[in-house]
């Protein structure tokens, strides 16, 4: 990922892909795309090294 | 295929505690995103059976779908059994208020509910469900008539509340999971104001997992270390967590302060704020670039509310807080080499101090810190009735130091083995009372040199580890 400039407007371009608005029959149609295994391999990485839930007292009183 | 992308002006609001709509929108986009490419694995790996749990885009955006696909996900690359698909609990909640709806669920039957990190309570009764309806009304009114941006992103990010069981001995216990963005756990508040904060601060907890699905935020290998909000020691980007959290919980406490003047509220506002800098300012070094530029604004939105004014008394009790958990993080997490200690005594460099091994989540309270809630909160003095407490509560440092040390010699304990909760309670007093600084910054040093070198002064002990680090 990267801050990058473009029109000078600083932007931070993320490696996720939006396939939000897929179904997983497109999505299937997309296999061997590489960007889509980049993600996949963040999120398995992810998955293998999960982060522990965040739990704590309430900050209320 | 498009890559997401934030402004850095968008992702400056973002980190500052206000993301726009458009931002939402994106982080809900991401996760919906991340959920897809795992059901794709699992469709892969199950030789193209349709997961159960999915029925079409909208379940992708339900955080106990998405929870239940991790798992599955997760069971099948270690050849496990997946989990069985649970039935989505009855209870639908909404409260409007101003124009503003908060629609949720109530989830206590999905089997996977544990997975969010605490104990689920068990199916609820409907006088339970009843409570939660009304508490939520009340709260949801609070939120949208005093803290409408926070209510906003309230209303785009939470879809279930999952009640779980409470913690004997605390007032609430809340938590989130990255496996479910929008689900938050909560055990049943005390009343409005502790759900309208639960959900404010568990809400932030989300939008940070859905961040961190988009950008790395913190460098990988950085050893654990204090927080403000746990008593155990925290990786860096739970550090993150908690900052990022209580930078809405102090934004939420500021608007109360300034709406009501009440000492409890500015007592919270002030404890928070300084707790939520210095924890951005500890976590330099940690950071990857784009963390760093979160940090960064973050650190600015807290920044402009430092000099706000706080009645002093409050501002004293409020320092007083902060130091005393600090104290009693280190009593309770770091290990002392007595022996190099004494070698070094009294003229050399002391050892440095080290994380105790295995030292688990913690969650603790302070009685002290109970009196200071009750008196801001009732303007009288009750609970607990010791010497220095009363003195430290009227701000009688020199009675209140006197009492604490008196304490510490009644209270000997052995070289090499962790303060008890009294000892530790004695060593907190005696830091927030009394004039060292090295008994603030390093009392696991001062306390083991003067266990191990009896009849030395504490006040030589402590000169001599009153150095800057």
């Amino acid at each position: 990922m990267d801050r990058t400039a473009e029109s000078d407007v600083a932007e931070w371009q993320s490696p996720m892909v939006d396939v939000s608005g897929m179904s997983l029959e497109e999505l299937a149609s997309h296999h061997g795309d590489s960007a889509l295994a980049r993600c996949l391999r963040r999120l398995s990485a992810e998955l293998d090294d999960p982060a522990e839930p965040i739990a704590g007292f309430n900050s209320a009183l | 295929m498009r890559t997401f992308r934030l402004s850095d002006a968008a992702f400056a609001a973002l980190a500052a505690g206000r993301p726009t709509a458009e931002t939402i929108a994106e982080l809900r986009k991401a996760q919906m995103s991340r959920h897809l490419l795992l059901l794709g694995e699992i469709v892969r790996l199950t030789k193209d059976k349709t997961p159960v749990r999915y029925a079409g885009t909208e379940s992708l955006a339900d955080p106990m779908t998405a929870l239940h696909t991790s798992a599955t996900l997760g069971a099948l690359r270690a050849g496990a059994r997946p989990p069985e698909p649970g039935a989505p609990s009855p209870h639908h909640l909404s409260a409007t208020a101003d124009g503003l709806t908060l629609s949720v669920r109530l989830e206590d039957t999905d089997p996977l509910r544990a997975r969010l990190g605490l104990t689920p309570s068990g199916q609820l009764s409907g006088a339970e469900v009843d409570t939660w309806r009304r508490l939520l009304a009340e709260a949801w009114r609070l939120l949208v008539t005093r803290h409408r941006p926070a209510a906003a992103t309230i209303a785009a990010v939470l879809r279930v509340i999952v009640p779980i069981e409470p913690d004997p001995g605390s007032a609430g216990l809340s938590a989130t999971s990255a496996e479910a963005f929008g689900a938050v756990a909560l055990s049943t508040p005390a009343d409005a104001t502790a759900l309208a904060v639960g959900l404010l601060h568990e809400t932030q907890h989300s939008l940070l997992n859905a961040t961190r699905t988009l950008f790395d935020l913190v460098l990988p290998g950085a050893p654990r270390t204090y927080s403000p909000w746990r008593d155990d020691p925290r990786p860096p980007f739970g550090l993150l967590h908690g900052a990022y959290a209580y930078l809405a919980v102090t934004r939420f406490w500021r608007a109360e302060a300034a709406a009501s003047g009440h000492a409890l509220a500015q007592f919270e506002f002030a404890r928070w704020r300084s707790a939520v800098a210095e924890s951005a300012d500890a976590l330099d070094g940690c950071l990857t670039p784009a963390g760093a530029r979160f940090v960064e604004a973050l650190r600015e939105e807290v920044g402009g509310w430092l000099t706000d004014r706080v009645d002093p008394r409050v501002e004293r009790l409020a320092r007083g807080a902060n130091v005393e958990h600090r104290v009693r993080w280190r009593l309770r997490n770091l290990a002392v080499d007595t022996e190099a200690l004494v070698a070094a005594w009294p003229d050399g460099r002391p050892p440095e101090a080290r994380l105790r091994a295995g030292a688990g989540r913690a969650l603790e309270r302070s009685e002290r810190l109970e009196l200071v809630h009750r008196l801001l909160r009732d303007g009288a003095e009750s609970g607990r009735r010791r010497p220095g407490d009363d003195a430290w509560l009227r701000g009688d440092l020199d009675a209140a130091r006197h009492a604490y040390l008196q304490g510490l010699e009644n209270n000997a304990t052995k070289p090499g083995t962790p303060p008890g909760p009294r000892e530790a309670d004695l060593w907190a007093g005696l830091a927030i009372a009394g004039p060292w600084q090295s008994v603030r910054e390093r009392p696991e040093l001062v306390r083991a040199a003067h266990l191990a070198l009896p009849g030395q002064d504490l006040g030589k002990i402590a000169d001599w580890l009153d150095f800057s680090s």
